[in-house]
């Protein structure tokens, strides 16, 4: 009976802290709210990509390998690791901006299919877990600039495709808001 | 009624008085016209509190139907509460259709099989059956409420702080009684004399607590539906884009999941 107390204490610590975390103001614009910004997602850190390959082209490495500079070499090793950690961090706040666009679309829309639903709940957890996994490939000096390049011009689709689609949605509630208007209320029902 | 401590008595007359000023100000100040089940289920913990108190006076029924009475008169009021936590919900994510859909669905669901699970496991001793099932009641339905509460900041839906205080009542006081009741048990199994006074005082508590959060919060009129959540999108951008959302998430993954691991060869 004591161990039940304890465990069911555990679990009540859990929910108390899970209801402190449900309570907290939500970051970003508010569900619902039309006025989030196109821009946020055509901002991405994406179109820094050719000075990151730049700067991270494996040919410098081999040319100062050869050269013999090693200190040079282990200076210039150790910076672009951290640019690139730099830019991994940076892909995530696009993949939290491009996921907070979703969570608007999802907001706003009248019924969600829970199955798209629980698989982006999936797919951001396995996402996360993985980035810090690369993170730490990144550390341990493993991870391969290309591949990371690859990931880039990925999220760069990504981001085109919904901004058309908010595109298209701001279109819609405009129009639907225009219907709504004062100056225009003649027996138009939306709800 | 006198057989209880006069800590108890007091605790039993302060929280009836909370209950009633609860019930005033959500009269007074019109809440009850929003929030109707949760001003119905104030009320109906104030009837059961004047049953109760009448019962063990000797003043209506005979006082070896206290117990019954008083378990029996506990599940309208849970059916009660579960109802109001709904209400609250619906009042918070009215303007969020799909959200509300797939919210009322979670809450059915984690409570149904948390529920069920605590009344299987309430079966296999009939004299701790009301008690287990009680607290599995209340475990099921803080579970289900933080799971729900999740979804909705998952979505980033703001929640008026007076239906935060609202929500979080109804979970506060139902993890304290799940802590109560098993505290209750492992005082009674150690047959403790002040086992009863402890289990009341430890139950009244929080709910007197709860009560006067809640009185608070509801001073002021309740806030109406968000603003500028009330366009919805009438042809489906989401039906169209979700998957395509899903799908280059997928893959978004399949790199990352590539970035990480080793490279096994180099043309």
């Amino acid at each position: 009976m004591i161990l039940t107390l304890i465990l069911l204490g555990a679990l009540v610590a859990v929910l108390l802290l899970g209801l402190a975390r449900a309570f907290r103001s939500p970051k970003g614009p508010a569900a619902g709210s039309l006025a989030w910004s196109v821009e946020s997602v055509s901002r991405a850190h994406v179109e820094f990509l050719p000075q990151i390959r730049q700067a991270l082209a494996r040919q410098d490495d081999e040319f100062l390998s050869r050269a013999g500079a090693n200190l040079l070499r282990k200076r210039v090793k150790k910076e672009r690791r951290r640019v690139a950690l730099a830019y991994l961090k940076a892909l995530r706040a696009d993949f939290e901006g491009l996921l907070r666009m979703a969570k608007i679309i999802a907001a706003l829309s009248p019924k969600l299919r829970v199955g798209h639903e629980v698989e982006r709940v999936r797919l951001t957890v396995t996402f996360l877990w993985r980035y810090r996994l690369a993170q730490l490939s990144l550390y341990v000096g493993q991870g391969s600039l290309e591949k990371m390049a690859a990931l880039s011009n990925f999220m760069s689709g990504f981001s085109v495709r919904l901004e058309a689609g908010l595109k298209a949605m701001g279109e819609r509630a405009a129009l639907a808001a225009e219907m709504i208007s004062p100056s225009d209320r003649s027996g138009i029902h939306l709800t | 009624m006198s057989g209880l401590p006069a800590l108890v008595r007091w605790l039993w007359g302060i929280s009836t008085a909370a209950q009633t000023v609860l019930c005033v100000v959500l009269l007074a100040r019109g809440n009850f016209r929003k929030i109707p089940i949760f001003t119905a289920y104030v009320a109906a913990n104030l009837c059961q509190a004047i049953l109760i108190f009448m019962v063990y006076k000797g003043i209506a029924f005979r006082p070896q139907s206290a117990i019954p009475l008083a378990w029996s008169s506990q599940a309208c009021i849970q059916l009660l509460r579960a109802a109001a936590t709904t209400e609250a919900l619906r009042q918070i994510l009215k303007p969020f259709q799909g959200i509300w859909g797939l919210g009322w669905r979670t809450l059915a669901v984690a409570f149904g099989v948390i529920f069920l699970v605590a009344v299987f496991d309430s079966g296999r001793n009939i004299s701790w059956a009301v008690l287990l099932m009680d607290r599995g009641f209340h475990l099921a339905f803080a579970i289900a409420l933080v799971a729900c509460l999740l979804l909705v900041h998952y979505y980033s839906v703001p929640i008026p702080s007076a239906y935060k205080a609202l929500l979080g009542g109804f979970c506060f006081y139902s993890c304290a009684v799940v802590l109560a009741n098993t505290l209750g048990g492992v005082l009674f199994l150690r047959r403790d004399a002040n086992f009863q006074a402890l289990w009341q005082l430890v139950t009244m508590c929080p709910f007197i607590a709860v009560l006067l959060v809640w009185a608070v919060a509801l001073r002021k009129p309740l806030p109406d539906a968000l603003p500028g959540a009330q366009v919805q999108d009438p042809k489906g951008v989401y039906w169209e884009i979700s998957p395509q959302i899903n799908e280059r998430l997928r893959l978004l993954n399949e790199q990352l999941n590539r970035l990480w691991k080793p490279e096994v060869s180099r043309h």
